[in-house]
């Protein structure tokens, strides 16, 4: 193992642990995320109830309502805040000496944070499975592409918060810009609805943001809405914005680092 | 602490007010010095709620109505919430710090003035996310109000709906942050917990819900009075006896807050003991 892969796997442990430290963060994430899936259950059957619209019936609602509550657990349950902290307090003046990459430790921080959310996601699906007895994957193969998907979001959950991150060597505060971030997450990826039921240009302008690979990606994928081909074209598409966000976000922290103030020195 | 310093203080109500007004304005100069953070909070704050608005939209251009309820009267849903969550966070955002102020023993020089505690906890900070949540809180209501054919006679029942939705849900918000005193956490998970599900819940019909959380929101966490029942009021589904409610709930908040902080005040023991 090279040294810069043990430095990685160690930063994802420690910060795995620590999250584990605080087992009242468990039950607190699966009280917001199953409590927001439960409201959406109780609307979704009031209005589909026998029926469908835009495609969707109560039986494929249920199963893209779970697996919108994972991806929640997974991507709003991370530490994020550990990463914007060590900019506005001016940690960063001490990683900046340390022979570790920023972004790339920080990447593995935030890995191991969300890998953190396991238990509260196990949970909240065993509960959801019981309660809603949701439909399986439509095919096998089908199964194994949405579980690709799923792992693809780690780094494509951390691309899109670091970038957002980089945002605090100019703001004195994070919160804002987080809820900005959550908020365009929540809506253009389909957990607040699917896309489906948008109109034409709604949804050509969500499909061109990365945040649909969180929830209607690995949806469209479980309920067979696409084929093989088809999934493996949004996973690649997937993949892509892995990429392309992050060199983005090493291209925007080069001038961003010019900007980092400590104390207001 | 609390065993050493009285906590009765007999402070007149105008100069209470007259304290957390300027610590108010005090806040307001601060925020000016850093725009950067005010123009990114409020467009948070906006940008949340134009997808709301944008939820609603996509919503009811494929479904006529939710459980009766049409589009124009889920706006006023939605935007009242909005309203008073905007109104929590530009008049008492400060209640969300005393958890921090707990662990910290920042209670300490604030119980030695002489001004309510929780007053000066309270004014101690502004959510700037507020400017945003307000304008279009409002937005959304008056074009709710004006969609749904609500008529000029029913302004004075919304105006009254309004600042008793602000009182609720500051009364509320400031309670459950005072069980920090007891469980010493940074953050206020409990307060965080009722309006992240009040956020989603409640920018919905009561009539979409089992009966267990129809009674829970109207009896036990009274957030229903918050949005829910006024709306309902005005657009005619509810019964105008309801209304009589919304200022009950509002004094029982008040007094809910007031209560909870002055016993957490007795169960204070200061930082490191």
């Amino acid at each position: 193992m090279s040294h810069t892969t043990a430095v990685d796997r160690a930063l994802i442990v420690i910060s795995f642990k620590r999250r584990l430290a605080y087992k009242s963060g468990w039950v607190f994430g699966l009280a917001l995320g199953g409590g927001a899936m439960l409201i959406s259950m109780a609307m979704w059957h009031n209005l589909l109830g026998t029926g469908s619209l835009s495609g969707y019936d109560w039986e494929s609602m249920r199963a893209y309502l779970i697996i919108g509550f994972i991806a929640a657990t997974m991507v709003f349950g991370a530490s994020d805040f550990t990463i914007a902290d060590r900019i506005l307090d001016g940690h960063i003046a001490v990683d900046m000496t340390k022979p570790v990459d920023f972004q790339r430790a920080r990447g593995a921080e935030y890995i191991g944070s969300m890998i953190s959310t396991a238990p509260t996601a196990a949970v909240g699906v065993l509960g959801a499975w019981l309660l809603f007895d949701p439909p399986g994957p439509a095919t096998p193969v089908a199964g194994v592409l949405t579980a690709v998907s799923f792992l693809l979001l780690f780094p494509l959950a951390f691309g899109i918060t670091y970038l957002s991150i980089l945002v605090c060597f100019w703001t004195k505060r994070y919160l804002g810009i987080m809820w900005l971030r959550e908020a365009l997450l929540s809506f253009f990826s389909g957990m607040m609805i699917p896309l489906a039921f948008m109109p034409g240009w709604l949804q050509a302008v969500s499909w061109a943001l990365p945040f649909p690979h969180f929830t209607a990606t690995p949806a469209a994928i479980y309920l067979g809405q696409v084929d093989v081909p088809g999934a493996l074209g949004l996973i690649a598409a997937e993949a892509a914005w892995v990429v392309g966000l992050w060199f983005a976000g090493r291209l925007v922290f080069r001038f961003a680092v010019r900007k980092v103030t400590v104390h207001g020195g | 602490m609390a065993d050493t310093l009285p906590l009765k203080h007999s402070v007149p109500v105008r100069h209470a007010l007259a304290m957390y007004w300027r610590a108010l304005a005090a806040q307001v100069r601060s925020i000016i010095e850093y725009p950067a953070d005010l123009w990114v909070m409020a467009s948070a704050g906006a940008v949340w709620n134009l997808l709301q608005f944008a939820f609603l939209a996509v919503l009811f251009s494929t479904v006529p109505d939710v459980e009766g309820w049409g589009f124009h009267e889920m706006l006023l849903l939605s935007g009242l919430l909005s309203i008073a969550g905007g109104a929590n966070a530009l008049l008492f955002d400060g209640a969300w710090s005393t958890g921090q102020m707990v662990i910290k023993g920042d209670i300490d020089y604030r119980l030695t003035r002489p001004a309510p505690v929780v007053l000066q906890v309270g004014s101690s900070h502004i959510g700037l996310q507020s400017f945003g949540e307000l304008l279009l809180g409002f937005a959304m209501f008056v074009y709710g109000w004006i969609g749904a054919g609500l008529g000029p006679a029913w302004i004075p029942v919304g105006l009254f709906a309004i600042a008793c939705a602000a009182v609720i849900q500051c009364g509320l918000v400031t309670a459950l942050c005072a069980v920090n005193f007891w469980i010493k956490s940074p953050m206020s998970m409990f307060a965080f917990l009722m309006i992240d599900l009040q956020g989603g819940a409640m920018k919905l019909p009561l009539g979409v819900f089992p009966a267990a959380v129809r009674v829970i929101s109207l009896f036990i966490v009274p957030v229903a009075f918050v949005n829910v029942v006024p709306v309902a009021v005005i657009a005619g589904h509810m019964s105008a006896w309801w209304l009589i409610g919304t200022p009950v709930t509002a004094l029982f908040a008040v007094v809910l807050a007031a209560g909870v902080y002055r016993l957490g005040l007795r169960a204070y023991d200061s930082a490191g003991h």
